[in-house]
């Protein structure tokens, strides 16, 4: 094999472009000491030192194809689509691996470049088995995106394509097919650099190297969906969303997930009203590129126990106003008959920002003073985004005044209900039998009991009201995550038809106490929280948008 | 052999491979020079003013490659010792390994010295067992007679010397490739820049140089450089191992100076053509990663500079021979299996591309190949060569190139008649 030459000594780039006999010479802008101008397809660029070629293109909003290039992950210039081509560089170079200097000239888009970009695509696709069909990852391909542009539309390879295993469990909720992969590492470097958890290598060589697990190691880390959405073909797909529905009719709704005080972005995919899968959003300051397999299945809560779909009192399902009504009567008697003191509140962390600050006004209006949040921690937090908090909201229950969630403050109450002292109980998106923090006959004794939750739970089996909530991602609303990042929830399915956001059942609640004011949309209900709160004082509903807004001055 | 043997002349003695033979003989009196009157600085300038050129493949300029180490910081450097000698019809290091190792130990030491490097590694051949064992040897030697280790022959220099073993693969030759097996990881080339003179083993400043063209530097050092740049062609300078294999009577390694005629080396050297009635057909000069050329431009200059005019590479002068017997199409195959096989399949282009070759030569050979098939091959071959992230694409591109080119019509016969006209000497 020919050594590699080494570098010559590096030639001094002369600062702008080459006066060429046609075009015009176009000025490069001038660059800061940190930065080098550049010319991207007849186009000048300032960026940083060490930007990429392909970053570099990008910000112009030329995008370079790559199959192996990820921003989250280290450079492995193994696929080769991304070639460009370099003035006084005699090959084409990959952008993803090629650092923008001052003065460079690079084209992306000339027929030199095109042609590579044929080859590749062409030698990809020789071995690949081209079953889009029956891949899930059709319709969100990259092998299908740029055969558009680079594809031959016939192939010229005649022979025996080579096989490798096909739906191979790597992992516990990760399915590999060997003949899809194209090697691009991808979720070999993010196994090594991301999760840290190794357990993926290149084996074999040549064509007949493969993507598998190292012995005795299988692809499950608590974030091996990652692999599955870094991939960029069909090589591994995600255990739960394996033939469920077609990429192409799915609904992508930018949400947040709730499975724990991260708050990572997310895309809850939509089909035919249900979720089909829940994949990360970028946000840098929340996530990254990133999130747990936990949150990826946080959609399956909606449908792991019977709903809530009624409003019932009393054991009879009743028209909403008379809930209500009776709701309100039950606590007013029960105040009244053994003191403001005897009425108590429990609400839950999971609840966005709108239901707790209603919460708030509407216990207020009754004359309910005390109010618990019980938490709801397991694990420990991790280097990368879990929280052992597994609330979503533990910061914005804070925020409105209730403090973080205290199992001491809820043991207390629970012994306050056993010894009698407290004679009734508002419970808004807890389920304390279920989760064994009361036992079900003390809730028994009480004289008021209302729930408002999305389930039929152990707590609303024993409830005298309970009210249909929203369960998650059936709602719009807001959440604050643990480091104090405001973000907004967006519906992504409908809610049981009688079901209402928590925060109109408290409203509905409030008004019979004699709370004013007719927030209708949970984005007033924001704004008249934001009015309200100093910390949110500076953010609106509109102005968290998609990547959430920091609140102020709330340390942890 | 009107030259004096440089690089082979203890070959044939007995023990050569042991200390003693090779003190006897003139051995470490370059390392006693350089040790006692040089500085790091002047070995260098001797060397760069030699014109030695690496013996790896590619004869870049040694002292220049040299010259890149950034200046001294923090990091060590380190040289490697590319003993990965896995290049078909190449077998020159082998036998500079097995028979003087003691050359070229004072070759690294003289290199190591010159570069401010206190610690070598010795990348071998994971087959060279032999080799691998008696270089052990000669390293332990070297210790107990204080040519290695701390304080080298009273000078303060201190060096180190380890022999790691590779584990079978043609890439580690690769000299990024073997960086990232000695780090002990899986052996595939990086991409570069950063080349390992700035960012090496360990991310260190490194410099990787062939066993042969260390095997240079104690001349270089003992005679001078003007002596040295006397022997060969101007900017082909001094003497080359030539490996010749193939129809050949007497395959073996030959040593003559830069600028041989491959006739010579033939004829006089390995004894003509196997077969008295089987002319020459064609031969790779600088081994088998290079490109053919047909008898009638085999009376070349074996040199790089000859070479690369002729369209060619010296490379490791692993000369192999073919006569009139060969079918092109059935050698051209054995190659694309090797290079199939040795593919670290790390970029596209060169994992899925040498499997490609394989089987339309194989269909060829096989009497099932199409009109389009030798155009597809060159085509294909083209498509590799340049989009690889090392050398290994061309490694067998421009061999598919130049044989289809060169014997275009044996390949068309392949279709035509339907079969390998040669009687498919060779079945897949």
């Amino acid at each position: 094999m020919p050594e590699p030459t080494p570098p010559a000594p590096p030639a001094p780039l002369k600062p702008g472009p080459t006066p060429t006999a046609v075009a015009p010479p176009i000025e490069l802008p001038a660059a800061g000491p940190d930065e080098v101008a550049l010319l991207v397809d007849e186009r000048p660029v300032v960026v940083k030192k060490g930007t990429t070629v392909l970053q570099a293109a990008e910000r112009l909003g030329i995008a370079v194809p790559h199959y192996c290039y990820h921003p989250g992950l280290t450079v492995a210039g193994n696929c080769r689509m991304c070639f460009v081509e370099i003035e006084k560089m005699p090959k084409l170079q990959i952008g993803c691996a090629t650092q923008a200097t001052q003065g460079m000239v690079v084209r992306t888009a000339n027929p030199r470049v095109k042609s590579a970009r044929e080859s590749i695509m062409e030698f990809l696709l020789i071995n690949h088995p081209l079953d889009c069909p029956i891949c899930d990852q059709a319709g969100e391909c990259r092998l299908q995106q740029y055969a558009n542009a680079y594809g031959r539309g016939r192939s010229r390879f005649v022979e025996e394509k080579i096989h490798h295993d096909k739906g191979v469990p790597i992992g516990p909720r990760v399915v590999f097919d060997g003949e899809r992969c194209i090697k691009c590492t991808r979720c070999i470097r993010f196994c090594d650099e991301v999760s840290k958890t190794h357990e993926l290598g290149l084996f074999e060589r040549g064509g007949h190297a493969i993507i598998g697990t190292f012995p005795g190691k299988s692809l499950d880390n608590a974030y091996s969906g990652n692999t599955v959405d870094i991939c960029p073909v069909g090589a591994l797909t995600w255990r739960p969303f394996r033939f469920q529905a077609r990429v192409w009719f799915l609904r992508n709704v930018p949400s947040v997930c709730t499975g724990c005080a991260r708050g990572c972005n997310v895309e809850l995919a939509v089909y035919d009203h249900r979720i089909h899968r829940i994949t990360p959003r970028r946000n840098a300051a929340v996530n990254g590129y990133w999130m747990c397999d936990l949150g990826r299945q946080t959609y399956e809560r909606l449908d792991d126990r019977p709903r809530l779909e009624r409003p019932v009192a009393t054991g009879s399902v009743v028209p909403a106003p008379e809930a209500v009504d009776r709701a309100a009567a039950l606590l007013r008697e029960t105040a009244t008959r053994h003191g403001a003191a005897s009425v108590a509140a429990m609400v839950s962390a999971r609840l966005t920002l709108e239901d707790l600050f209603m919460a708030r006004q509407a216990l207020k209006q009754a004359g309910i003073s005390r109010v618990v949040v019980p938490p709801h921690e397991s694990g420990e937090d991790d280097a990368l985004l879990l929280r052992r908090d597994k609330t979503p909201n533990a910061r914005g229950a804070e925020l409105v005044g209730f403090g973080r969630p205290d199992a001491v403050a809820t043991a207390r109450l629970a012994g306050d209900i056993a010894a009698g002292h407290v004679r009734g109980l508002v419970i808004v998106g807890e389920d304390p039998v279920g989760d064994g923090l009361f036992k079900a006959d003390v809730l028994s004794e009480l004289d008021a009991l209302v729930v408002i939750d999305a389930w039929q739970t152990e707590t609303a089996k024993a409830a005298h009201v309970a009210l249909p909530a929203t369960g998650p991602y059936e709602a719009d609303g807001v959440v604050v995550n643990f480091q104090g990042h405001a973000q907004r929830l967006r519906r992504g399915v409908p809610a049981p038809a009688l079901a209402e956001p928590s925060w109109r059942w408290l409203r509905e609640l409030g008004r019979r106490f004699g709370l004013a004011g007719s927030w209708n949309t949970a984005s007033a209900v924001f704004d008249q929280a934001a009015a309200e709160l100093k910390p949110l004082a500076s953010l609106s509903w509109r102005g968290l948008g998609g990547d959430g807004h920091p609140i102020v001055d709330t340390e942890p | 052999m009107a030259s004096e043997k440089l690089l082979l002349r203890n070959v044939g003695r007995e023990n050569s491979h042991t200390l003693d033979v090779y003190t006897a003989n003139g051995g470490y009196q370059a390392l006693k020079k350089a040790l006692s009157g040089m500085t790091p600085e002047a070995v260098l300038e001797e060397v760069k003013a030699s014109g030695l050129r690496g013996r790896g493949g590619a004869g870049f300029p040694t002292g220049m490659k040299w010259s890149f180490l950034p200046k001294m910081g923090d990091k060590p450097r380190y040289l490697c010792v590319n003993a990965d000698e896995s290049e078909p019809g190449t077998f020159k290091d082998r036998l500079l390994i097995e028979r003087d190792p003691h050359l070229v130990l004072e070759g690294i030491i003289l290199s190591s010295f010159a570069i401010h490097c206190h610690t070598a590694f010795f990348y071998i051949r994971g087959e060279f067992q032999k080799g691998a064992r008696i270089f052990e040897q000669a390293i332990a030697e070297a210790y107990a007679k204080g040519l290695l280790g701390k304080n080298i022959l009273g000078s303060g220099y201190d060096l180190d010397v380890l022999v790691y073993r590779g584990a079978g693969a043609y890439i580690c030759g690769e000299e990024t490739a073997l960086l990232e097996s000695l780090e002990g990881k899986r052996g595939l080339p990086r991409i570069k820049p950063p080349f390992p003179a700035i960012v090496g083993l360990y991310g260190c400043p490194t410099i990787i140089n062939n066993v042969e063209t260390l095997a240079n530097v104690p001349f270089i050092v003992e005679r001078g450089a003007a002596w040295y740049g006397g022997i060969g062609r101007p900017k082909n300078t001094g003497p080359k191992l030539f490996c010749i294999s193939g129809h050949v009577k007497r395959p073996g390694v030959y040593e003559a100076p830069l600028g041989i005629p491959f006739k010579e080396l033939l004829n006089e050297h390995a004894g003509g053509m196997l077969h008295p009635d089987r002319p020459l057909k064609a031969a790779v000069p600088g081994g088998s990663s290079m490109k053919v050329l047909p008898a009638a431009r085999c009376d070349v200059l074996l040199d790089f500079d000859s070479l690369a005019a002729a369209g060619t590479m010296l490379g490791s002068a692993g000369g192999m021979v073919m006569d009139s017997g060969t079918c092109m199409v059935g050698a051209l195959l054995n190659l694309a299996e090797f290079y199939e096989h040795e593919s670290c399949g790390q970029c596209t282009p060169c994992r899925e591309g040498t499997g490609w070759f394989t089987k339309i030569l194989h269909r060829l050979e096989a009497g099932q190949g199409r009109r389009e098939d030798p155009d597809l091959l060159i085509d294909v071959a083209k498509r590799v060569e340049g989009n690889t992230i090392c050398p290994f694409g061309e490694a067998i591109a421009w061999p598919v190139q130049s044989y289809v080119a060169e014997f275009k019509s044996e390949f068309d016969d392949h279709v035509t008649k339907g079969a390998c006209p040669f009687g498919a000497a060779r079945k897949g």
